[in-house]
């Protein structure tokens, strides 16, 4: 399965679960961020059943997800049915 | 130092009884509550064995068939009592991992199956946690209690799957040695290797487990590996929002800390204030602080940068200056003087070795 996404693309995460799967935290739905890294598809056997979804390390900044204002930022793992593609400009 | 495993304060040495008892505490219902009596439901459920197994095994149970070597509340005095307490903790939390692995060897389960099940992400499904209140001297004793009750829990179900087959007593017996077989640190031994040969720092930041395999250190399965590099401009720290994602097949034990809801929470709320309350971490305001929440395929650990006034010394000596929460986040690497007190006052670096799934 090919990635949708690549390192630098602004993306934002669901608000509403895709899948029924919970492994996204609720303090990024619905928040905007950038793809930081790009894993594909991993292959983990011993952790879950069947194949997910590509995954993406998204960098978010601090003050989109929590009301701190320091310039520092939260990367988090997410699998590509979260996120939807956003206009740079936008 | 007994607490050899992560069950140790994320502050004080051992003079600070408090800190060591809320550690052992905190890991102790951990351990009860998210791995061992969820994993007991796990297999009722599904049949692997009934309560009437353990009813059974209890009434057989006699001193000379038991597994574990029972303990005793032990201890002339407080630090002795909760180093022993530590220890003892220790044997309980090698017990689980022991049974855990036994018990579904020959099942189709897998980890997540875990997460839901204890109730990482549903409160519904959570064991309740048991609440510690009192002088110090009333917890040590309720401490004492619990794990004697706990361990028996355990010796009751290590002799229910003797009995139903599932193991024999031969085997594990043979797990058990091998679960005590020292062996260095990998953490230390991994960043010292990182700060000294800068080919393999390379190829460990952009590999992952494959430079880990090329070294030959002893690693599991547990998804992909990222180790992100502490620099001038970037202080790294790791969480798991979601449960408690470590890379332990690599790393060992899990500090209690990094498990507890108040780091989980606060540190992708407010990182600076964060560890500057819990670990007395001030990051400096040039620096970047980025904090990884990770997810069961992917693991992460940090590798901190090298301590000033280290040049000329050998990897192992490196390797002693390498704590579980450097690779956390949760501090720096010790400075030599810092080491050096740190051995005086009994609170070496930790190396941790076993973690049960």
């Amino acid at each position: 399965m090919e990635s949708k996404f690549k390192v630098g693309d602004a993306v934002s995460v669901a608000s509403e679960n895709p899948t029924g799967y919970p492994r996204t935290p609720r303090y990024i739905r619905g928040k905007r961020g950038v793809i930081g890294l790009v894993h594909g598809v991993l292959e983990n056997i011993r952790d879950h059943r069947g194949i997910h979804n590509p995954l993406y390390t998204v960098r978010f900044d601090l003050s989109e997800v929590s009301t701190c204002h320091d310039q520092d930022s939260i990367w988090v793992d997410v699998h590509e049915e979260w996120l939807s593609g956003v206009r740079q400009d936008s | 130092m007994s607490g050899k495993h992560g069950h140790k304060p994320f502050e004080g040495h051992m003079h600070d009884f408090e800190a060591h008892i809320r550690a052992v505490e905190e890991d102790l219902e951990y351990y009860r509550a998210k791995r061992f009596e969820p994993r007991i439901f796990y297999l009722i459920r599904r049949g692997v064995v009934t309560f009437s197994d353990l009813l059974n095994a209890r009434v057989a149970l006699k001193r000379s068939n038991q597994f574990f070597k029972p303990r005793k509340p032990q201890g002339k005095n407080i630090e002795a009592r909760v180093r022993y307490l530590e220890e003892w903790l220790d044997e309980y939390v090698k017990g689980i991992a022991l049974v855990s692995a036994r018990a579904v060897e020959a099942m189709d389960m897998v980890t997540e199956d875990n997460r839901k099940e204890r109730g990482d992400y549903d409160d519904f499904f959570r064991f309740k946690k048991k609440e510690h209140r009192g002088t110090l001297e009333e917890r040590m004793v309720s401490l004492e209690q619990d794990l004697t009750n706990y361990q028996e829990l355990l010796e009751v179900f290590v002799q229910a799957l003797i009995k139903r087959g599932w193991s024999t007593r031969r085997e594990l017996k043979e797990s058990w040695k091998q679960l005590h077989e020292e062996r260095p640190w990998a953490g230390g031994v991994i960043v010292a290797k990182a700060w000294t040969d800068p080919a393999f720092k390379q190829a460990l930041l952009s590999t992952g487990r494959e430079a880990l395999r090329e070294m030959g250190v002893h690693q599991g399965k547990v998804g992909k590996l990222v180790v992100v590099e502490n620099t001038d401009k970037v202080h790294n720290v790791v969480v798991c929002t979601l449960c408690s994602c470590y890379p332990y097949d690599i790393l060992g034990d899990t500090p209690w800390w990094y498990k507890h809801e108040s780091y989980r929470t606060n540190i992708v709320q407010n990182p600076r204030a964060c560890v500057k309350e819990m670990f007395q971490l001030e990051i400096p305001a040039a620096k970047e602080v980025q904090v990884y929440d990770s997810t069961s395929d992917v693991r992460y650990f940090v590798l901190p940068q090298r301590p000033a006034g280290t040049e000329g010394m050998s990897e192992e000596e490196l390797a002693k200056l390498v704590t579980v929460d450097s690779l956390i986040g949760a501090g720096y690497a010790l400075e030599p003087s810092q080491q050096k007190k740190a051995m005086k006052l009994g609170a070496a670096p930790e190396s941790p070795r076993v973690r049960p799934d």
